[in-house]
C-alpha cells in the first residue's frame, strides 16, 4: 500500500520547486501521513514528516516551516504537547499549527486554542477542502 | 457493612455478594464499552468500504471515458477545443473521485484507535480476573472472620483496579460516519 501511494505521489517535481511551502506533518498513523503527503504535495507544498510529537519538535528545531499539521492522540508527546512546546520556541510563534484529529469535543477544542492552535479539523478530512484551509493560511 | 450483620457467617455472605457484586458490574460495564466500540466500527468499515468501492468503480469510468476522448484526438489528428475542455472536466472529475477515496481511506487511523481502545477494555477485564486468583494465599477453612477479611481485601483490590480502568480508558473516536469532519479556525 505505502509503495503504491508513493508511486502515485506527484512528489518529485514539487522537491525541485524551491518556492513550495513546507509544511510539517504529525501523525502516529504511517496511513494518515501518506495520504496527507499525497494531498499536500498534490496541491504545490513540500512535505516534512513526523511519526510524534518528539520526532514533530525534533524536526521543526532542525527546519522552520510554513505550516504545522498534528495529530492529538500520540504516544511519547501529543498534539497539544507539541503545539505549547513550538509556541515557546521563537520562530514558531506566528507559525499556523492545525489540529488534525478525531477528537471534537467542545473541551479539548478549547484547550487546543489555549495552547495555541490556529484551527481545528475533525478526522476523516477531504483534499479539498484540507489544500484550501491551508491555502488561505500560508497561500 | 452493614450494622445488622454481626456473625463472622454473614459477614462472609455480604462479603462474597459485594464481591460478585463489584466483578459483575465492572465486567458488564466493559463488555458493554467493548460492544459499542464494535458497533461503531462495523459502521465506519461499511461506510469506508461503500465509499471506496464506489470511488474506484467511478474513477476506472472516468479514465475509460479520458481513453476514449484521448483516442479520438489521435484518430482526427487534431486537438478540438470541445476534446481539450472535455479532457480536463474529466480529470477534475478524477480528482474529486480520488479525494473522496482518500477520505474513504482513513477508516484505518479511526478503528485502530477503537481497537486499541477495546484491547485496554479486555486488558483491565483480565486484570480484576487477575485480582480473584487466591493461589497465592490460599482461602482459609472453617475461619469465616478471615475468610470475610480476605473476601474484603479482594473487593478492594477489584474496586481499585476498577477505578484506574475508567480512568485509562477514554473514547478519542466520535466519528459515526465517514464524511469529513468539522473545520474551525479559532
Amino acid at each position: 500500500m505505502a509503495e503504491q501511494f508513493n508511486n502515485l505521489s506527484p512528489a518529485t517535481d514539487v522537491a525541485e520547486n524551491k518556492m513550495a511551502k513546507t509544511i510539517l506533518t504529525v501523525d502516529d498513523s504511517g496511513s494518515l501521513r501518506q495520504m496527507l503527503a499525497f494531498s499536500l504535495k498534490d496541491a504545490g507544498y513540500a512535505v516534512i514528516e513526523a511519526v510524534d510529537g518528539l520526532d514533530g519538535l525534533e524536526k521543526a528545531k532542525q527546519q522552520t516551516v510554513d505550516l504545522v499539521l498534528t495529530d492529538q492522540n500520540m504516544p511519547g508527546m501529543d498534539g497539544l504537547g507539541l503545539i505549547k512546546a513550538l509556541r515557546a520556541m521563537e520562530n514558531y510563534q506566528s507559525v499556523p499549527i492545525l489540529m488534525l484529529t478525531t477528537e471534537s469535543g467542545s473541551e479539548i477544542k478549547a484547550m487546543g486554542k489555549a495552547a495555541g492552535a490556529t484551527g481545528w479539523l475533525v478526522k476523516p478530512f477531504d483534499p479539498a477542502r484540507l489544500t484550501e484551509v491551508v491555502g488561505k493560511l500560508i497561500g | 457493612m452493614d450494622a445488622s450483620v454481626t456473625t463472622p457467617s454473614e459477614k462472609m455472605n455480604v462479603q462474597v455478594m459485594h464481591l460478585l457484586t463489584g466483578v459483575s458490574t465492572h465486567g458488564d460495564q466493559r463488555l458493554a464499552e467493548v460492544e459499542r466500540d464494535l458497533a461503531q466500527m462495523d459502521v465506519l468499515l461499511e461506510e469506508a468500504i461503500k465509499k471506496l468501492c464506489s470511488s474506484f468503480m467511478a474513477i476506472h469510468l472516468a479514465v475509460e471515458k479520458q481513453q476514449e476522448t484521448l483516442s479520438s484526438m489521435h484518430s482526427d489528428d487534431k486537438k478540438s477545443p470541445e476534446c481539450v475542455e472535455r479532457l480536463e472536466t474529466i480529470q477534475s472529475e478524477i480528482n474529486r473521485h480520488v479525494g473522496a477515496a482518500i477520505t474513504g481511506l482513513q477508516f484505518q487511523d479511526m478503528t485502530s484507535q477503537l481497537i486499541g481502545r477495546m484491547v485496554k477494555h479486555l486488558t483491565g477485564l483480565r486484570d480484576v480476573f487477575g485480582e480473584l486468583d487466591s493461589s497465592e494465599s490460599p482461602i482459609p477453612e472453617n475461619n469465616y472472620e478471615e475468610l470475610a477479611d480476605k473476601l474484603n481485601r479482594i473487593s478492594d483490590r477489584v474496586c481499585a483496579r476498577c477505578d484506574e480502568q475508567t480512568e485509562k480508558v477514554r473514547s478519542s473516536v466520535s466519528q459515526r460516519h465517514m464524511e469529513s469532519g468539522d473545520i474551525d479556525l479559532f
